[in-house]
């Protein structure tokens, strides 16, 4: 059998672009997280974004207002999230878990009409490129631009959160909502904003599927990814490089176990399914192991509702 | 420049308390001021007024004869007002600078001179680009001190600051102040410590239930005087018996270690000592030394090598407290309200919990309740746990009632053995004074006592022979008479 160096190249990109919205998800769901905010909806508030770009593109015909119409539709039912659990004050993991039910259950709704309609093909960038250098084109170039800004968002992360003022506040507010009350820190405004970004994010994530990945509507399309985002930002111990690294093996096991079925490898296939989820928490516990980095960067008022008394 | 803060018939109401009862008071630069009070006597409530984390219900606050608008501890600062708590306002995660710079409008480099400009003007040294987690309790309280400094204060309020501290620590604090006053920073002292009233302050005011009871010059007043005050009736003072020797060994710890997997607790190296009957062990130390730990690995809650620990001549390192407890030991935990009660259960089904195969709570499975009652209502009693509604929830309980309440609860099985962790923390004087008065009994009764504490002066008043723990290590035995308070200081932390 001869293989292709660009078939190699053509693997490890869709390795990658089955990372992106685990990426996207997560990335969001760890700013929420900083600031000490559990919000399990990540599932739901990914397939609102999912049918929500999906309805708008097929509606209006424009991808540009469905990719943010997606996000906004995040940002909104976050919103609900956020009055919840900051203003009302009710518990984190219940209204995190409705938030995913209320999602699932309100895009299958909506997406009764959008059942079975084709999608529009998403415009990728640097596609002139793509011939240039085996292996390495592939990889690079010919993605869409929601791709790109994945594979950059760890990176801004990390940098938004080490090394900005506002990044400071976020860690702060979820080390000790507390004493950052008692600096003049407003914590529920920072609470409001960190959990409305999550919401964004995922809506992005979820856009993506349903535009970019597979371009069409499948009921509870995202198959529970979102859950899996949830997985890595706590087995990442709240570190987005981590996160990359994470999502990149629970992509690559994905795609190879396909390709392993689809050769006939004797191997049950309940296993080879199972196995993305296994190996990632695996090598995302091996490499968290330093427990005095993990008291560093684990937000101490994780899933807390603060409550400032007068 | 004069600073003149007056605080103008204020008044804050919680249901079921009045916290500050139209209190006036008035400071100027230049002097130091005590604020004096026990617990629950609401100097934390008006300081914390002073600083806008709290809004009053009534009342005015004037600086230099502005009307000040305190509605956030933001507009507190804009008004240089600074203000030290009692339990630290720190970002343990982040790093001593990011705790600075985070509510600092100053750019990072800027920034960085200032401070190291304070610290070199106030001999203070602390690396700032360590997480504040890894920083000693005396170092954290710099770091809040500086991060007023920076803002150049008016008014500098420091809330019981002392708790944390060593003798050494403690009187490098008042060198500070002393010298933030001379440079005219007007400074309120919230304390309950008389002793350090008298050392530190030029005036005093006591506040009692809410109500301010007495402004006065230090000059005038003695550490009685005071007491009286800040209690409202006059205290005896206790005294211990004098000791007498005794040799019949009761416990032997014996080269007893304890390493934790979790890396912000202390492991306990090499523990060697024994106690005998009648006998009151102190032992001292600065929190956070091992001293939790010690207490858990004497009451069970941590089990060690059987022969590590030698009771009664049975070893019993491997047995959980329950067990222990069968061999006549008996536990009073730091954390009354989380350890030694469960708050949201009633009084008598606290005292249930402490089951002996021998008080027959249970038939057959079932709770004996008139049993158990009957027995709450006698601790209560021999006790003077100030309630006769044994169905209370133990949450409603002040702190000096429910360690009365435990305390008889352990005691009323009359034990060889009792292991106390800070018993008296954070009671007003006259619980102090009751429980001093009970420990002092037990050891007259010829049973033994081991008392954890950070309190060096209960340690003096109580032991018979002290130890001082340093970093999970015990320093030699001393006898009670031959110790004295500097010198545990310096063993505290970590000297010879």
């Amino acid at each position: 059998m001869i293989v292709d160096i660009n078939f190699i190249g053509l693997i490890i990109a869709s390795i990658m672009a089955s990372a992106v919205p685990l990426i996207l998800a997560s990335c969001g769901e760890l700013i929420t997280e900083r600031s000490g905010v559990l919000n399990l909806g990540v599932e739901g508030m990914m397939i609102i974004g999912a049918i929500s770009g999906f309805a708008l593109m097929t509606v209006t015909g424009s991808l540009i207002i469905a990719v943010f119409g997606a996000m906004l539709a995040g940002v909104l039912i976050s919103t609900i999230f956020a009055f919840l659990t900051q203003t009302l004050i009710t518990n984190h993991v219940a209204t995190g878990l409705a938030l995913t039910i209320f999602g699932i259950g309100i895009s299958a709704m909506i997406g009764k009409n959008f059942v079975g309609i084709p999608g529009k093909e998403f415009p990728v960038l640097f596609e002139g490129l793509k011939d240039t250098m085996p292996l390495i084109s592939p990889i690079l170039f010919g993605h869409s631009i929601v791709f790109y800004f994945a594979f950059a968002l760890p990176f801004i992360t990390s940098y938004f959160l080490k090394k900005t003022k506002i990044g400071l506040i976020v860690r702060a507010v979820g080390d000790s909502p507390e004493s950052a009350s008692n600096q003049g820190i407003n914590v529920r405004l920072v609470r409001y904003a960190c959990i409305l970004y999550g919401g964004a994010m995922c809506g992005l994530a979820g856009a993506y599927l349903s535009m970019i990945y597979t371009p069409q509507w499948i009921e509870n399309m995202t198959g529970g990814r979102g859950w899996i985002a949830l997985a890595l930002v706590v087995f990442s111990t709240w570190n987005p490089i981590k996160i990359l690294i994470g999502a990149m093996i629970f992509g690559g096991l994905t795609i190879i176990q396909f390709h392993m079925q689809a050769i006939g490898v004797r191997i049950p296939v309940q296993f080879l399914t199972a196995l993305p989820y296994i190996v990632t928490i695996i090598v995302l516990v091996v490499i968290s192991r330093d427990s005095r980095k993990i008291r560093l960067s684990t937000p101490s008022s994780l899933g807390k509702s603060f409550h400032k008394d007068n | 420049m004069n600073t003149n803060l007056k605080i103008s018939n204020v008044t804050k109401i919680y249901p079921g308390c009045i916290a500050n009862d139209n209190v006036s008071l008035e400071f100027s630069s230049g002097k130091i001021y005590a604020l004096l009070g026990e617990n629950g006597a609401g100097k934390s409530t008006l300081v914390k007024i002073l600083s806008g984390v709290i809004i009053p219900d009534e009342g005015k606050i004037y600086l230099n004869e502005n009307n000040l608008k305190l509605n956030s501890p933001l507009d507190a600062k804009k008004n240089d007002i600074g203000m030290v708590f009692q339990h630290f306002n720190l970002f343990e995660t982040l790093s001593v600078f990011e705790n600075l710079i985070i509510d600092s409008d100053e750019q990072r480099e800027s920034l960085r001179e200032k401070i190291d400009t304070t610290m070199r003007k106030y001999n203070f040294s602390i690396d700032l680009d360590i997480p504040v987690l890894n920083l000693s309790a005396g170092q954290k309280q710099k770091v809040e001190i500086i991060r007023c400094l920076i803002r150049s204060p008016k008014v500098l309020i420091m809330d019981e600051p002392t708790s944390v501290l060593t003798e050494q620590e403690t009187s490098e604090l008042f060198l500070s102040l002393k010298k933030f006053s001379e440079e005219g920073i007007l400074i309120i002292y919230i304390t309950h410590k008389l002793k350090e009233v008298m050392q530190l302050c030029d005036e005093v005011a006591v506040m009692r239930r809410g109500k301010l009871v007495s402004v006065s010059q230090i000059k005038n007043e003695n550490i009685e005087s005071l007491a009286n005050k800040m209690v409202g009736q006059n205290l005896k003072t206790i005294k211990k018996k004098i000791s007498k020797t005794s040799s019949d060994q009761l416990i032997k710890i014996t080269n007893l270690n304890f390493t934790s997997e979790d890396p912000f607790e202390t492991n306990l190296v090499d523990i060697n000592f024994s106690v005998n009957r009648g006998e009151c062990l102190g032992i001292a130390g600065i929190s956070g030394n091992g001293q939790s730990e010690l207490f858990q690995v004497l009451s069970g809650e941590i089990i060690s090598e059987k022969r590590s620990i030698e009771f009664n001549n049975n070893y019993i390192g491997d047995l959980n407290p329950q067990d222990r407890r069968e061999y006549l030991m008996a536990f009073s935990p730091e954390d009354r309200l989380e350890q030694a009660a469960i708050p949201q259960m009633a009084i008598f089904e606290n005292v249930a919990l402490n089951n002996f195969k021998s008080s027959n709570f249970f038939n057959n499975g079932l709770i004996n309740e008139n049993k158990i009652k009957e027995h709450s209502k006698k601790i209560i009693s021999d006790f003077n746990v100030n309630t006769d509604n044994i169905e209370l929830k133990s949450q409603f309980l002040s702190g000096g009632n429910l360690q009365k309440l435990i305390i008889g609860r352990e005691l009323i099985t009359s034990p060889d053995l009792l292991i106390c962790f800070n018993p008296t923390w954070g009671l007003d004087v006259g619980a102090i004074n009751y429980i001093h008065e009970t420990l002092i009994k037990i050891n007259e009764q010829n049973k033994s006592i081991i008392l954890i504490s950070t309190d060096t002066d209960e340690l003096l008043k109580l032991s018979d022979k002290i130890s001082v723990i340093h970093k999970g290590k015990l320093s030699k035995i001393m006898n009670a008479e031959e110790v004295t308070s500097e010198k545990l200081g310096i063993l505290m932390g970590g000297g010879n």
